[in-house]
C-alpha cells in the first residue's frame, strides 16, 4: 500500500520529521546543557557544548548522594521484580492452566485492580507499613511495589500460558511429573519470552515510581532515584548545568535497557493492548 | 584450684564492672535534618554547633542530613506521623501540626531562655508549651539596586522610604526602559508574593487591625483593605513583577535581580545575604554590587507607615519521640548562646532570637549590617507572617490567592476581596 | 502418580468449608485436579493481594468515616467527611474537574495523532525503525525527569517554547505558561500527550500489521480510495484496540501525580490541581495530620474512576464482545 503522489509522500515525510523533532528534541537539549556549565547556559541557552564538560557527570555522581539514590533503586527495583516474576508466574500458570469453581472470577479480580486509582491504597498502605514496621525501609517499598505490578504480570503471564499446548502437560502428568517440575520445565521455558517482556517491563515502571517512593521512605539514605533526582534538583535549583547533568545520568539507564531491548520492550509494554 | 578459679572470675566481675561505672555513657548518634545545605554561612554555622556539642560530649556524635526544604517537610511530614523521624531537626513556627498532635518536646523548662529574646519565645509559644529554638529571625525588606535607581532619575528617599506616588512613579519609569522594576517569584514558596500587599495592608491599617485581618475578625471588604489591595493592584498593573513571576524559583529570583536580567528592586526576607554573600560562581551577587536597602513605600493617611513584618523563621525542634531527650535539649543549647548569636549575625548577616549585640557587629559586611540597622531604626515590628498564623483553607487560599494570582496580575481587586472573604 | 498433590485431606478438614474433602474438592470443580499444587501456586499471589491491594481499600473505607490522628484514638464522625468533601470543598470539585477533563482530552489527542502516525508508517516510509525508536523514547521516561525538562522548555525568559516563538515572529503569543490559570493545564496534557502518543502508535501499528490482508485487498479492489480505506475498513477493525488503549490511557490521567507535583503542585490557582495531588496534599501536607479526610476523598473518586470505566466500555460496546 502506497500513496502514489510524490507530493503527498513529501509533506508525510516533513510532518513526520516535524513529530520526530517534538518527539526527541527535549532530550537533545537535556543532553547538550549537561556538557555544559551554568554559566555558558545563562549565556546562550541554545549555544553547543564546546568545550563538552564530561567531568561534570563524575562531580553529580560522587558530590551529591546520587550514586545511594541509584544504588537503592537498583536493590529495590531489582528485589522487587525478582519477586513479583516468581509470584506472578506461579499464579498465571495456576489461573491459566487449572479448572476450578471461582477460577475466572479470581482472575478478574486480581486484573480490576490495575484501575485502581493509588490514592485509594496509598494513604491506607502508609498506616499499614507503619504498623508492621515496614515504614522507611527497603523491604516495605519492595512488597509494595511486587503488589503494584501483579495485577498487570499477571495478565500477560496468563495469556501466554494459555498457549501452551495442553498435550505437552498431559504427556507430562502420564509421565509421572509431579505439578511443581512441570511448572518449572515446561511452562517457564515455554512463556520465557514473555516472562522476559514482564520483567522490562516492570522495571522500567518501577524504575521510574514515584509516589509510593516519596510517602514510604523518609530518610535520605533508602531514597531511590525519582525522588533523588528531586531532591537534587531543589538542592540545586540554580545550577541548571547541574541539574541536567543528573538528570542525564537517570536518563541513560533506561535508554540503554531500550537499545538493546527495544523489540521486548515494545512488544511487552504493548501486550494485551492488543486485540 | 577451684578457689584460685573462683578468685579469677569475681576479679574479672569487679574488673569490668568497674570499668563500666567510670566509662562514659553508650555512645550516642543525635540524628539531624535540616534545611540550609546549600547557603553557605548557615551550612557553617550549623555545622560549627555541632563540633561544639561533640567537643563537649565526648563519644557523641550528630549525624546530618541535609536536605532542600520541600523534600525535608514531606519526608518529616511522614516519619513523624509514623513515631520516627530524626532526633531534631530544622523547622518553622507555622507548622502548628507538630504541636498539636503532640509531636515536639516541650522545651519550656530546658532551653537556655534567659538568653532568648522574650518575642522569639513567643512566637514558639503555643498553649503553656514552647516548642522550638528560634535561630533564624528575619524582617522583610526591599532591596535595591543604587546605580539602578540613579539611572532612572530617582535619588534615595530621605528616611528611606519613597510615598505612594513615587514609588509608582519609580516603577513606571523602570518599566518605560524595558526594566523589570521589582524581581520576585513563588515557584517553589508559599510565601514572597505576598510581601507587596501583607507590608501595604500592615501599613494601611496597623498592627493591630492587621493582626484582626490575619485571624479572620476583620473582613478583606474593609474599605482600608481594599484601598492598600488597590494600590498594590495600581503597581502590579503598571508590570512591577516579572512575567516570570508564578514559575521563577526563589534561589533563581535573587539571580534575576543582581545577575541577569537584573532589576531595580527585589523582595526579600533579610536572610537576602545567605544566598547573595555567597561567591559569584556559587549564586551570589557580583563583587561590586551597588547595594541599597530601603522601606515599603508609605501609603496615604495610612495607620503605621513605620510597620514592618518580623518573623521567626528557621528553627530547631526536638521529635518528642527521640531516644535522647537530654542530649537533644544540650545540642540546641549548645546554639542558645550569646557567643553563638554573635557568630550567626556576623556570619549570615542576619537576625537571631538569640539575644545579640547587634552593635558591635564586625566582619567583612559590616558596612551591610550597619545599613540594615540604620534603615530599620524607627521601625515597628509586627510578629508573624500571615502564613504562619493562619491555618488550612484560608492558609491554602491565602496562598494560591495574595502569593500567586493576585501579584500575578490574574485576579481583580474585588475578586480578591470576594474569595478570601468567602474562607475569612 | 500425583505427585504434588499430597496433605489435602488435612488442609480441607481444618478449613471447615465441606464435610471432608471429596465435599470441598466436588464444590470447587476439582475432582481431578491436583488441589495442593493449586494452593500452592495461587498461594503467593494471593497473599500479596489481599495484604496490599484488598486490606489497604477496606481501610481506607474505614478511614473515611473516622478523624484519624497521630497518637490518639481516632474518632468516630460518620458521613461528615464525605459531607464535607461533597458539598464544602471547592477544591475538590476543581481537582475533579481538572482530572476529569485531563483524561477526556488525553486519549483523544494521543489516540488520534497516534492514528495518523501509525498510518504513516504503515505506508511503509523509509527509516520507520529509528522513528519507531525515536516516538517511544518519551514513555520510558520517569514522570520527575519529564517535569523538570519540560519546566526549562516552558520557562519564560530563555525556554525552548517562548523562544521557538520569538523566533517565528510570534512574539506576542509569549506567555508564562505554567504561571497562567489559563495555560496550565493545557500545557500539562501538551506534556502528557508528548510522552504517550508514541505508546499508541506502537500498539496501533502493531494492530495494523494484525489485520487479515484479504479484507483489505478486497477494500482496494472497491475502489474505496485510501480515505475510505482508511475510515471504513482499517479503524473500525481495530476498535477493540483503540478501546484498550482508551481505557488505558483515561484510567493513567486519573491518577496523574508525578508531573504536577514536580511541576506545579497544583497551582496557579488550583488550575492544575488533580485529585491525586489534593488527597496527597490533604493525607501528608496540611496543617493537620487527619488522614480520614483524603481517605474520603479517595472513596468519592474510586466510584468517579470506575463509573469513568464503565462508561468508556459502555460508548465503544456497538456489536464487540468486550474481553477483558
Amino acid at each position: 500500500m502506497g500513496f502514489g503522489r510524490p507530493l503527498g509522500r513529501g509533506l508525510l515525510i516533513v510532518a513526520l520529521a516535524l513529530y520526530t523533532a517534538f518527539a526527541a528534541s527535549p532530550f537533545v537539549w537535556v543532553f547538550v546543557l549537561s556538557l555544559r556549565t551554568t554559566t555558558e547556559i545563562y549565556a546562550d541557552p541554545y549555544g553547543l557544548p564546546l568545550p563538552p564538560h564530561f567531568g561534570k557527570f563524575a562531580d553529580a555522581w560522587l558530590g551529591s548522594s546520587y550514586d545511594v539514590y541509584f544504588m537503592n533503586s537498583v536493590a529495590v527495583v531489582f528485589s522487587a521484580v525478582a519477586i513479583v516474576t516468581v509470584v506472578g508466574a506461579m499464579a498465571a500458570h495456576c489461573l491459566a492452566r487449572y479448572q476450578f469453581r471461582g477460577n475466572r472470577a479470581l482472575y478478574f479480580l486480581i486484573f480490576s485492580t490495575l484501575i485502581f486509582p493509588p490514592q485509594v491504597t496509598i494513604i491506607a498502605l502508609f498506616q499499614i507499613l507503619i504498623e508492621y514496621q515496614l515504614f522507611d525501609t527497603r523491604i516495605g517499598l519492595i512488597l509494595v511495589y511486587v503488589s503494584l505490578q501483579l495485577p498487570i504480570t499477571v495478565y500477560i503471564l496468563e495469556s501466554f500460558f494459555r498457549r501452551v499446548p495442553s498435550d505437552l502437560f498431559d504427556a507430562a502428568r502420564i509421565d509421572g511429573y509431579s505439578e511443581v517440575v512441570i511448572f518449572w520445565r515446561i511452562s517457564l521455558p515455554v512463556a520465557w519470552p514473555a516472562i522476559s517482556t514482564t520483567i522490562i517491563v516492570n522495571t522500567i515502571l518501577l524504575w521510574n515510581e514515584f509516589l509510593f517512593a516519596i510517602v514510604l521512605i523518609s530518610s535520605d539514605s533508602k531514597r531511590t532515584l525519582p525522588i533523588g533526582i528531586l531532591k537534587f534538583m531543589g538542592d540545586q535549583s540554580n545550577d541548571v548545568g547541574m541539574v541536567a547533568t543528573g538528570l542525564m545520568i537517570a536518563i541513560v539507564p533506561v535508554v540503554a535497557i531500550y537499545v538493546f531491548f527495544s523489540e521486548k520492550l515494545i512488544q511487552g509494554m504493548t501486550a494485551g493492548a492488543v486485540k | 584450684m577451684r578457689l584460685r578459679h573462683v578468685l579469677r572470675t569475681l576479679a574479672t566481675v569487679l574488673a569490668v564492672s568497674t570499668y563500666m561505672a567510670i566509662a562514659p555513657a553508650h555512645a550516642a548518634t543525635l540524628s539531624l535534618w535540616t534545611f540550609w545545605g546549600d547557603q553557605g554561612a548557615k551550612r557553617d554555622f550549623i555545622e560549627h554547633a555541632v563540633k561544639a556539642f561533640e567537643a563537649a560530649h565526648p563519644g557523641d556524635t550528630v549525624q546530618v542530613s541535609w536536605y532542600d526544604k520541600n523534600s525535608l517537610y514531606a519526608a518529616l511530614k511522614t516519619a513523624l506521623r509514623a513515631g520516627q523521624g530524626p532526633d531534631v531537626f530544622y523547622a518553622e513556627v507555622d507548622q502548628v501540626e507538630y504541636i498539636d498532635n503532640g509531636l515536639l518536646l516541650d522545651l519550656s523548662n530546658r532551653l537556655n531562655w534567659g538568653d532568648i529574646e522574650p518575642w522569639a519565645k513567643q512566637a514558639w509559644t503555643f498553649g503553656k508549651g514552647t516548642y522550638g529554638l528560634p535561630l533564624e529571625a528575619w524582617t522583610v525588606e526591599l532591596y535595591y539596586n543604587t546605580k539602578l535607581l540613579h539611572e532612572l532619575g530617582f535619588n534615595p528617599p530621605a528616611n528611606h522610604q519613597f510615598d505612594q506616588k513615587t514609588f509608582l512613579a519609580l516603577i513606571k519609569a523602570a518599566h518605560a526602559k524595558d526594566i523589570t522594576p521589582i524581581a520576585l517569584g513563588v515557584g517553589d514558596r508559599p510565601y514572597p508574593g505576598a510581601f507587596l500587599t501583607e507590608e501595604a495592608l500592615l501599613k494601611e491599617v496597623g498592627a493591630a487591625d492587621y493582626g484582626k485581618l490575619m485571624r479572620g475578625e476583620l473582613k478583606w471588604s474593609d474599605p482600608r483593605v481594599v484601598k492598600a489591595l488597590t494600590y498594590v493592584k495600581s503597581l502590579i498593573d503598571t508590570g512591577a513583577l516579572p512575567k516570570s513571576f508564578s514559575t521563577l524559583k526563589l534561589g533563581e529570583s535573587h539571580a534575576y535581580f543582581y545577575s541577569k536580567p537584573g532589576s531595580v528592586m527585589f523582595l526579600m526576607g533579610s536572610f537576602y545575604p545567605s544566598r547573595a554573600f555567597n561567591p559569584p560562581n556559587q549564586g551570589g551577587q557580583p563583587p561590586d554590587f551597588p547595594l541599597g536597602i530601603m522601606q515599603y513605600p508609605a501609603l496615604d493617611n495610612a495607620a503605621c507607615n513605620e510597620c514592618k513584618t518580623m518573623a521567626v523563621g528557621g528553627s530547631y525542634v526536638v521529635n518528642a519521640a527521640t531516644k535522647h531527650a537530654d542530649l537533644a535539649v544540650a545540642f540546641l543549647n549548645t546554639m542558645a548562646t550569646p557567643a553563638m548569636g554573635k557568630l550567626w549575625v556576623e556570619t549570615v548577616m542576619g537576625q537571631t532570637g538569640i539575644k545579640t549585640d547587634m552593635a558591635h557587629v564586625s566582619g567583612p559586611h559590616a558596612g551591610y549590617f550597619k545599613e540594615l540597622a540604620a534603615v530599620n531604626d524607627d521601625a515597628k515590628y509586627f510578629f508573624g507572617l500571615p502564613s504562619q498564623v493562619m491555618q488550612g483553607k484560608r492558609r491554602d487560599a491565602f496562598t494560591q490567592i495574595i502569593n500567586q494570582a493576585f501579584p500575578a496580575g490574574i485576579l481583580s481587586v474585588q475578586q480578591v476581596v470576594d474569595r478570601m472573604d468567602a474562607v475569612q | 502418580m500425583t505427585g504434588g498433590s499430597v496433605a489435602s485431606s488435612p488442609a480441607v478438614a481444618t478449613s471447615g468449608v465441606a464435610a471432608g474433602p471429596i465435599g470441598l474438592r466436588a464444590w470447587l470443580r476439582l475432582s481431578d485436579q491436583p488441589f495442593g499444587a493449586i494452593l500452592g501456586f495461587l498461594l503467593p499471589a494471593l497473599l500479596f493481594y489481599l495484604a496490599f491491594t484488598v486490606y489497604p481499600v477496606l481501610l481506607t473505607i474505614y478511614d473515611s468515616i473516622f478523624r484519624v490522628l497521630p497518637n490518639r484514638p481516632a474518632t468516630y464522625v460518620g458521613l461528615a467527611n464525605y459531607t464535607a468533601v461533597l458539598t464544602t470543598d471547592p477544591t475538590f470539585w476543581q481537582a475533579v474537574r481538572n482530572t476529569i477533563i485531563w483524561a477526556s482530552v488525553g486519549p483523544v489527542t494521543e489516540i488520534s495523532i497516534a492514528l495518523l502516525l501509525a498510518l504513516a508508517l504503515y505506508a511503509k516510509i523509509p527509516g520507520m525503525r529509528f522513528f519507531r525508536i525515536a516516538w517511544f523514547t518519551p514513555v520510558l521516561m520517569s514522570y520527575v525527569v519529564v517535569g523538570i525538562i519540560w519546566m526549562w522548555i516552558y520557562n519564560y525568559d530563555w525556554g525552548a517554547a517562548n523562544t521557538l516563538l520569538r523566533f517565528l515572529g510570534l512574539g506576542q503569543l509569549v506567555r508564562s505558561w505554567l504561571g497562567d490559570p489559563s495555560t496550565a493545564l493545557p500545557s500539562l496534557i501538551l506534556v502528557t500527550t508528548w510522552m504517550w502518543t508514541g505508546f499508541n502508535m506502537v500498539v496501533l501499528l502493531a494492530a495494523f500489521h494484525s489485520l487479515p490482508a484479504e479484507v483489505l485487498e478486497a477494500a482496494e479492489l472497491d475502489h474505496c480510495g485510501w480515505m475510505g480505506k482508511l475510515w471504513f475498513v482499517m479503524i473500525p477493525m481495530v476498535q477493540p484496540t483503540i478501546l484498550n488503549l482508551a481505557i488505558l490511557s483515561f484510567v493513567g490521567k486519573m491518577k496523574v501525580f508525578d508531573l504536577v507535583w514536580v511541576t506545579t503542585r497544583g497551582g496557579p490557582l488550583w488550575s492544575t490541581e488533580t485529585v491525586s495531588t489534593y488527597v496527597y496534599r490533604r493525607a501528608f501536607d496540611w496543617n493537620t495530620f487527619d488522614l480520614g479526610y483524603p481517605s474520603a476523598i479517595a472513596c468519592i473518586w474510586f466510584v468517579i474512576v470506575l463509573a469513568g470505566v464503565l462508561v468508556l466500555s459502555r460508548i465503544f460496546r456497538r456489536h464487540q464482545q468486550l474481553e477483558f
